[in-house]
């Protein structure tokens, strides 16, 4: 369950100033970006016990652009204290988003001459799908299944597909974020938010819950959502598991009847509200940071519900399959993968939020104790059946 | 089609026993390929037992599963309404009148065809949709606000705008195989035009309509993207929907009801082609004489222009416009576009294409020279490939594949596969009405100078149904190259497409890197509709 506190007394000393409201946070990021000075992050001096060993600093995994400015060195397990990858895995990567992981596999290849990821990319469902036809007819040849959607990686879990980790790889992540048994484990959090155009409505006309949603007459067919988007699915579902069955279909039917327009993806919906279309909509988090960072000027704002499925956290996430022979090599690869340089890489380049308490999100994000995010085990979210069902009767989908 | 001269043949006492053997033999094969190219469908009769029978009777009763199977019947026939309405039009302007620059109209009328109807639906929304370039473009004006394009009517025309090229296609070579001296001998007894057209011409190319627009509507059936794009709820979406839930059974429950839905749309396609008595096969010695537009010479051209530039130009329109517009969203870009990428999509599309027209040929000639309806049966059956979705196509190959021949698992040769049950139909039907043109007596001749069946189909039939083979090629090869849902769930470990290079761009949303390739791709393909009306003009001469 959400251990909110773990990690207070570790940050206090480093918690710098935030935008104490837990909305407007684009705004001063922005403001904060002006004043940075541009073009430093090459020379940032490496974080953490990065010493020698590989030719690669950490601004080699840090991104760079206005939300990435002014960062202090990450924190956490150097990749310097792991031991070498060396030997061959099968990667299946869902998600097209996944494409940026890519560039991470392509540093470690580039630090561990012996180390060579083949990746297979397709969609994190299809993938799933696949991973439990192919056991069904033999045996995957995957070692490692990476995911935007824990909901994927839950059901592979559920199928019994999934080999359990030692906890030497899941320790720095927070429960919330990893399977109990360790059979997936987070690596890129990723909150959903309500993204707002900042011409049309004000930080205060959004609600703090969902639930008050389809009562606010500013969002009347000016409201945006992507229903067949794996986390919308995810949200729906935790509501679900939060409240209750008939609770959420009410809720979806008064949505639908404020007059909600659906589009195929929540970065369409973030760039709609920027441009006007729609004052506001349901989005993960980073999908504005992206709008954001391609044109500066976009009038578009992010707020987070309180303590309901609204303000969800789902994870990008990592789990070994069952009857893989490379079980150590894929072990030892998720930590890297949990290691401060490449947790400055998700957080930065993918504008993910961190796994390890190390790592700071970019810009002015309110950190995941700041966010308030429901009580709920993300292996719950792996039955997306019954969302789909429900979404479709109310004739959602 | 002539049974008269297959009866002659068999009178002839000589050689009858080799002809049936050989027959015989054609049989076997045409049965082999198309039981070869169905066997994924197996896959589907596993999974769709797994699943509870009241369950399944629920699912495919309930009022989503109506309503969505109504959504897809509307799509399906006004799509292909609605190409046949451009389609037609357009081969006869290109073929039989003096429009003004016709070769010209006759390439751009054919090329949408290479664009993929994902990167057509999206630039269309761009261009058309709210907050597009058409409103920013009319605001100043004072229009507040343009037609929404979503829905039915938006999926019909992006649809029909990138598909309708096969009924032009199959209608020009038609029009240019017919024979002339029919349409003056009606006009010379006192018919209008119009009459002429609908009493003569019409009955003629009307089996070529129906051949373009059975391709255009089976499209339609098993396309996900652009129905999705364009916000209209479809078969394919559905299926799509319970493969995201993980509900593999679902999937393939419903997607038995597409392929219901396939083989009814063959039943109809088959019932207009067997009144194809003659069409076909007088080929033409003469052209009818060319038409004089007159005083619709201007508006014939508008309407040209007007397809070629919501088909053609506008895509290309928006895909340079990313271009310039560059990349977007995240600090870095992701890995780049490599040549290889492009190496790998040209040997499969060239691979699947060389083998489709090979396995093609059998399942042709037994539809072409067959005498009942049971013998173009197997080429029939193999058109249900195309319209099964490539989701559905893929996990049957991966399940099938590891269990039986784990060997092919993860190499091109199970994605080569993949493509030739999907395309190969296109190789079938240009072969078909290739052959259809050749008179079987040269067949005979060549028998009657002592070759055996198989020498004298290769002496005399196959240099004349050459280009016919080839233009089939040549659509598998484009249409190959286009192709995304199978090719993502069948590649070899890394192996990296046009398609699955612009899929992972443009989902990350760097348009700006998939510009390149997009743009690319629909050149290569369109160089390969060179060779299709390369084949007109050999025959058409």
């Amino acid at each position: 369950m959400m251990e909110h506190n773990t990690d207070d007394d570790d940050r206090s000393d480093r918690d710098r100033t935030r935008p104490s409201s837990r909305r407007g946070f684009l705004a001063a990021s922005s403001t904060l970006a002006a004043s940075a000075l541009a073009g430093c992050t090459d020379m940032l001096p490496g974080g953490g016990g990065e010493t020698s060993g590989s030719e690669l600093s950490v601004g080699d995994f840090r991104g760079s652009g206005p939300l990435v400015e002014q960062r202090s060195a990450p924190e956490g397990t150097s990749i310097d204290d792991l031991p070498d990858l060396s030997g061959e895995l099968t990667m299946y990567l869902g998600g097209g988003e996944s494409g940026l992981y890519l560039d991470l596999v392509d540093l470690l290849e580039q630090i561990y001459p012996d180390f060579d990821v083949s990746p297979q990319q397709d969609s994190a469902s299809n993938l799933a799908n696949r991973i439990s036809v192919e056991n069904n007819a033999g045996n995957t040849p995957a070692d490692v299944f990476m995911a935007v959607d824990a909901g994927a990686l839950g059901s592979v879990a559920q199928d019994g597909n999934a080999a359990s980790m030692s906890s030497e790889v899941t320790d720095p992540v927070r429960d919330a974020f990893k399977d109990s048994e360790g059979r997936w484990v987070g690596f890129a959090g990723r909150a959903r938010a309500i993204p707002y155009n900042t011409n049309e409505l004000s930080a205060s006309d959004v609600p703090s819950t969902v639930a008050a949603f389809p009562e606010t007459s500013a969002f009347g067919d000016s409201f945006g959502w992507a229903p067949s988007y794996s986390a919308f699915q995810s949200f729906v579902t935790a509501m679900r598991v939060i409240e209750d069955d008939e609770t959420t279909r009410q809720w979806l039917q008064s949505m639908q009847d404020l007059g909600v327009t659906t589009y195929d993806n929540e970065f369409a919906v973030s760039n709609r509200v920027a441009d006007g279309e729609i004052s506001a909509g349901f989005a993960n988090h980073y999908y504005s940071l992206r709008v954001q960072s391609d044109r500066s000027s976009a009038p578009i704002d992010l707020a987070f519900t309180e303590g309901d499925a609204g303000a969800l956290v789902n994870v990008s996430g990592a789990q070994i399959l069952d009857g893989t022979e490379n079980k150590e090599l894929a072990e030892n690869f998720l930590r890297h993968v949990l290691s401060a340089e490449a947790q400055e890489f998700f957080a930065t380049r993918t504008y993910a939020y961190p796994m390890i308490s190390g790592v700071e999100p970019v810009g002015g994000l309110p950190t995941i104790d700041e966010l308030n995010p429901p009580d709920i085990d993300l292996g719950e979210l792996s039955d997306l059946g019954g969302t789909v069902d429900m979404l479709r009767e109310v004739g959602v989908l | 089609m002539a049974t008269g001269d297959r009866d002659r043949v068999a009178e002839q006492s000589q050689g009858a026993t080799t002809e049936r053997s050989a027959s015989r033999v054609l049989s076997g094969v045409a049965v082999a390929i198309t039981l070869l190219v169905l066997s994924p469908l197996a896959w589907l009769v596993l999974r769709a037992g797994e699943m509870d029978t009241a369950r399944a009777i629920e699912l495919l009763t309930s009022q989503t599963t109506i309503e969505v199977t109504a959504n897809t019947i509307v799509l399906v026939g006004s799509v292909t309404l609605l190409s046949a309405l451009v389609g037609v039009p357009l081969a006869i302007l290109t073929v039989q009148t003096d429009l003004p620059f016709r070769r010209f109209w006759t390439v751009t009328s054919a090329l949408p065809l290479v664009v993929p109807s994902y990167i057509g639906a999206f630039a269309f929304v761009s261009a058309f949709g709210p907050q597009g370039h058409l409103s920013d473009l009319l605001a100043p004006l004072g229009v507040e606000q343009i037609p929404a394009i979503y829905g039915l009517p938006g999926a019909t025309l992006v649809l029909t705008l990138f598909t309708y090229p096969y009924i032009f296609l199959t209608t020009r070579a038609a029009l240019l195989s017919f024979d002339g001296t029919i349409v003056e001998a009606a006009r010379s007894l006192n018919h209008t035009r119009w009459e002429a057209f609908k009493r003569v011409t019409l009955p003629q190319i009307l089996p070529g309509i129906a051949g373009g627009g059975l391709l255009v509507a089976l499209y339609t059936l098993g396309d996900f993207g652009t129905p999705s794009i364009m916000k209209y709820d479809v078969f394919t979406r559905m299926i799509f929907n319970e493969f995201g839930a993980r509900r593999i059974d679902y999937a393939a429950v419903l997607s038995w009801l597409l392929l219901a839905m396939a083989v009814v749309v063959l039943a109809i396609e088959s019932r207009i082609e067997a009144g194809r008595d003659g069409a076909y096969v007088s080929r033409g010695a003469r052209r009818p004489g060319e038409i004089k537009l007159g005083v619709w010479k201007l508006p014939a051209t508008l309407f040209c222009g007007a397809v070629a530039t919501l088909g053609l130009a506008l895509p290309i329109a928006i895909l340079l416009q990313w271009l310039v517009r560059g990349g977007v969203g995240y600090s870095d870009a992701g890995r780049p576009f490599q040549l290889g990428f492009a190496w790998n999509s040209l040997t499969v599309a060239a691979a699947a294409a060389a083998v489709s027209v090979v396995v093609a040929l059998p399942l042709a000639y037994l539809a072409a020279r067959g005498d009942s309806r049971v013998s173009s049966l197997p080429d029939r059956l193999s058109y249900v490939g195309y319209a099964v979705p490539g989701v559905v196509l893929g996990l049957a190959l991966v399940f099938l594949s590891l269990k039986y021949v784990p060997f092919v698992y993860n190499t091109v040769f199970l994605l080569v596969f993949a493509y030739v049950v999907r395309f190969m139909p296109q190789a079938v039907g240009t072969t078909k009405s290739s052959l259809l043109q050749v008179d079987p007596s040269y067949v005979e001749a060549a028998r009657s100078l002592g070759y055996p069946p198989l020498t004298a189909f290769r002496k005399v039939v196959l240099p004349l149904v050459a280009p016919g083979i080839a233009a089939g090629g040549a659509l598998v090869f484009l249409t190959t190259m286009k192709e995304l849902p199978a090719t993502l769930m069948l590649r070899p470990l890394g192996f990296e497409t046009f398609v699955t290079y612009i899929w992972r761009v443009q989902e990350s949303g760097y348009y700006g890197q998939a510009a390149v390739p997009a743009l690319v791709l629909v050149v290569v393909s369109g160089l390969s509709m060179l060779v299709i009306l390369g084949r007109e003009q050999q025959n058409g001469a």
